[in-house]
């Protein structure tokens, strides 16, 4: 509904349907579960209009019209399939998978990586038609622990140019060249790490082919377990970004955002994306421990180790004064434990010395 | 004189409008070539981020990245430039590279080295070389373009004054800009860059428009291979030019209009400033024009090497500093054109043939066709006849008769074997269809079109797969790389008509169809739609070399 509630009809596959200006063809399709193929769509991002699967009839209109980027218009009538539209997304489906190394990949690459793996199953197009040079070159030199950059899987959709601009607002990568050369790259066509990459992720989540993957993810590409998908929070800081968690058997391989995370609508930085390795790693404490009189750190249970803080802040405060005390909150930890810390050190030591690490 | 600093260059250009093209070419014209550095200013200058600035330099032929650069020679290996020898030309230079077709087809073969174009067919003729002046018809048709191109110094403020120029924006000024919009309507003047979108509808659309300023853009971006007919008109008769933008601009409501001229003509650029200075000085150009309340400036914005930039979507995201891909459509550049504000974009051939409606009445254009056709239409035709040239033809003239008549035939003890059409977008016409008429529906009912005029002309002594697999790998070299169908479809086409593909004819055959027919009806702008005309057309006429072709 738009804001001033007026709504227009058009008649989409023989029955009229309600709309509302501004809407695109496919918005309204999709409203009512019109399955209409696309591949360089992405709902959070504005309408590019270059895979070109989306085509619908349009009645008078020459050609098929791109229903993503075609706004309605009261009394249009749309056709999301016919005969000949269903062969033209088929030859273009036949068209993609030619350029490409491969259709098949494995999903721990990315959230959306399936997607021509699926379209093209739904469509039998690997009939090995239109044979010919390869559109897209992997990217070997770049070695950053999280991207890799396989563009022989390349579609050049531009979703990674797309998000990194339009959500991120990095504008770290673009397409150079033209035509069949052109490839995504970043300034000067570098490594990553020397452009204004922030290494969010939200690139290797968008890509429909999986060209853009998760190396961190790809390590568990071996483990024969079953994938599994968790829905959590992101453990760091305060925003609350949504994330299913993946997981083979016990081990944690991968995070994918959760498109539908009411924080972050399928975005993540850095951290809540890649840094997920202290979860299972061997240095994490999993016991509070207390130094013995040997020097050394031994396990303990939770009111040793409390009293022997107690004790440790007590001593410290009576010796050095209030001012000698200083906290500082983990950038992990959730805005209440932060107002905990924050009175514990404040009310309970009467000093002003207390801060949080996002801050730095 | 020190060379500017870069402080320099970016201060001059930051806060003129348009300002990325001018303010790389001053770099670029500066150093030779466009160093990191200097895209690193460019783009802090501009506030551009830089991985977007260096991708779209990347997407234009002439932007040099490294020495020798804009001094190394690059040679047209166009379509009728290789006929002449193009490949010999380019192994003997040193450091040579290829550019397509530059615009020299009636005068082949041009070599840019800076800022000069040098003509000639081996090493040792290269020289500077001006355009051919556009000869009149022998069957004595009156024109409307070339009307008064052959005037004595018409490409002078003072010539172009003598023989009637500025007269019409003159009379403009008088009447109303809707007076000047109805005028052009009952003219029925269409686009002539190729589109033949009726040019009062178009202008009253912009003039309807909410939204300033408007802007009005002179489509000199003459880029389709066999077209060269922009760059006469520029270089003879520059202020006819100058005085179509004006009277688009007043009918329109427009302060300010572009050229966006193509980079493969410096010498054009050159005049075309003098022009616009000569005119300045004659408070043609500026505040208060001729003493009037309609202002208006002009400016020229030199492109840098791609075809798909005379697309007008393309050629305003170029303009405006943006990478150079077509814009979807809806919203048309009338009301969502320069800056997303109403823009006129018109080319060359349809903004000089408004001076001559204005003072010569609407009932004169409409009487030029033939047969109860309007107007005439510019044609450039080159290759394999006697007189290749620009010849201004009444729409309705049998395309046999500019072949035979005007141009001479091909040479003695030859036949034409095709024509290429709209430059290589209309791809082949042969056989009984060069009997066609020269107007657009006509030429459409044979399969092919007209566009913007260039027609290409190919003798029985040629190799016509070879010259579709050129045709091809022009598209392809040129496809901006967006849209799906023409980035891997143009590709596919190129790898079949090189050899490339199925070797059993019939599987060849699906292959190129099924591929055309996709391009064709699901491309997002007119290359990816116009390119399979190429292999449509080989398919129909020349059905015996393409057997052969395949299966060899």
């Amino acid at each position: 509904m738009s804001s001033n509630g007026i709504q227009h009809q058009l008649i989409l596959d023989g029955e009229e349907v309600n709309f509302s200006a501004g809407e695109t063809l496919y918005e309204i399709a999709e409203r009512h579960r019109k399955e209409i193929p696309t591949l360089c769509y992405d709902p959070r991002l504005e309408p590019f209009g270059a895979c070109r699967l989306c085509v619908v009839e349009l009645e008078g209109a020459r050609n098929p019209v791109a229903s993503c980027t075609t706004k309605a218009t009261a009394g249009m009538v749309v056709k999301t399939q016919s005969e000949p539209v269903e062969k033209y997304r088929k030859t273009l489906l036949e068209m993609v998978v030619s350029e490409n190394r491969e259709v098949e990949v494995d999903p721990l690459r990315g959230y959306a990586s399936q997607e021509l793996g699926k379209l093209t199953d739904r469509y039998q197009a690997r009939t090995g038609r239109f044979k010919g040079a390869q559109s897209g070159q992997l990217h070997a030199t770049d070695d950053n622990p999280f991207i890799f950059r396989d563009y022989d899987l390349c579609i050049s959709c531009n979703r990674c140019v797309r998000v990194c601009a339009e959500q991120e607002g990095d504008h770290a990568i673009a397409a150079m060249g033209r035509g069949f050369h052109k490839q995504i790259t970043t300034e000067f066509n570098g490594l990553l790490k020397d452009s204004s990459c922030t290494f969010c992720g939200q690139c290797v989540q968008t890509c429909p082919t999986g060209a853009l993957a998760d190396k961190k993810a790809l390590r568990a590409a071996e483990l024969p377990e079953p994938l599994q998908k968790t829905r959590s929070v992101c453990p760091y800081c305060g925003v609350g970004c949504s994330v299913d968690l993946l997981s083979k058997g016990e081990k944690l391989v991968g995070i994918h955002p959760a498109m539908d995370g009411p924080a972050n609508e399928g975005a993540l930085c850095v951290k809540g994306q890649f840094a997920f390795d202290f979860v299972q790693h061997t240095d994490r404490l999993s016991m509070p421990m207390v130094r013995g009189d040997d020097g050394e750190l031994h396990e303990t249970d939770w009111d040793t180790a409390l009293d022997r803080a107690a004790d440790g802040f007590a001593k410290t405060l009576k010796k050095h004064g209030r001012h000698s005390i200083y906290g500082i909150a983990s950038g992990r930890t959730p805005s209440e434990a932060n107002y905990t810390m924050q009175q514990f050190i404040r009310r309970g030591y009467g000093t002003h010395y207390i801060d949080n690490c996002s801050r730095a | 004189m020190n060379s500017p600093t870069d402080e320099d260059l970016v201060a001059n250009w930051r806060d003129e409008p348009a300002p990325l093209l001018p303010l790389l070419h001053a770099f670029h014209d500066r150093d030779g070539y466009l160093s990191e550095e200097s895209i690193a200013v460019v783009s802090a200058g501009l506030k551009i981020p830089i991985a977007e600035l260096f991708a779209t330099i990347t997407f234009y032929h002439h932007f040099a990245r490294e020495a020798p650069g804009q001094s190394a020679p690059r040679v047209c290996t166009g379509p009728i430039c290789a006929l002449h020898g193009a490949d010999a030309l380019l192994a003997s230079l040193d450091g040579a590279t290829p550019m397509p077709c530059a615009g020299r087809c009636d005068g082949p073969i041009p070599v840019i080295k800076g800022q000069q174009v040098l003509i000639g067919t081996n090493a040792e003729e290269l020289a500077p070389t001006a355009s051919p002046l556009p000869v009149a018809n022998p069957d004595g048709y009156e024109e409307c373009v070339f009307a008064d191109i052959r005037a004595e110094g018409r490409s002078t403020l003072a010539g172009y004054r003598q023989s009637g120029g500025y007269t019409a924006l003159q009379q403009a000024l008088t009447q109303s800009p809707p007076e000047l919009i109805a005028l052009i309507t009952d003219s029925q003047l269409a686009g002539r860059g190729g589109a033949g979108f009726p040019t009062g509808q178009k202008w009253q659309a912009v003039a309807n428009a909410s939204g300033e300023p408007k802007s009005v853009v002179c489509n000199a971006d003459e880029g389709e291979p066999g077209c060269f007919k922009d760059r006469a008109v520029l270089e003879h008769d520059p202020h006819a030019v100058l005085e179509g933008m004006l009277l688009a601009a007043f009918a329109t409501g427009s302060t300010r209009g572009f050229i966006y001229l193509r980079y493969e003509y410096p010498e054009t650029c050159a005049l075309l400033e003098t022009a616009i200075a000569e005119a300045r000085t004659a408070n043609l150009i500026g505040d208060n024009i001729l003493g009037s309340d309609f202002s208006c400036e002009l400016y020229i914005r030199r492109g840098a090497g791609a075809y798909i930039c005379g697309e007008e979507g393309s050629l305003l995201n170029s303009l405006e500093g943006k990478h150079p891909y077509p814009r979807n459509r809806p919203p048309f550049p009338v009301t969502h054109g320069f800056e997303d504000l109403p823009t006129a974009v018109n080319n060359v051939e349809t903004l000089v043939s408004v001076p001559q409606i204005v003072r010569r009445g609407a009932e004169w254009y409409r009487s030029l066709g033939l047969d109860g056709r309007v107007g005439t239409k510019v044609i450039s035709l080159s290759g394999d006849v006697q007189r290749p040239g620009n010849y201004e033809v009444p729409f309705g003239l049998p395309l046999k008769t500019l072949l035979y008549q005007w141009a001479g035939g091909p040479a003695a003890g030859r036949q034409i074997q095709a024509v290429t059409m709209a430059g290589l977008s209309g791809g082949f016409l042969a056989g009984e269809d060069l009997d066609a008429p020269l107007d657009e529906p006509s030429i459409r009912e044979r399969g092919s079109m007209l566009g913007a005029g260039g027609i290409m002309v190919f003798d029985d002594s040629r190799n016509i797969v070879d010259v579709a697999r050129q045709a091809m790998a022009f598209f392809a070299e040129e496809s901006c790389g967006k849209c799906f169908p023409c980035r891997i479809g143009t590709q596919r086409l190129e790898e079949r008509l090189s050899g490339g593909g199925p070797t059993d004819l019939a599987t060849w055959q699906t292959e190129i169809t099924d591929i055309g027919s996709a391009m064709k009806a699901t491309s997002a702008c007119g290359l990816g739609m116009a390119a399979p005309f190429i292999t449509d057309s080989l398919l129909k006429y020349f059905p015996e070399q393409v057997a052969q072709h395949v299966q060899s």
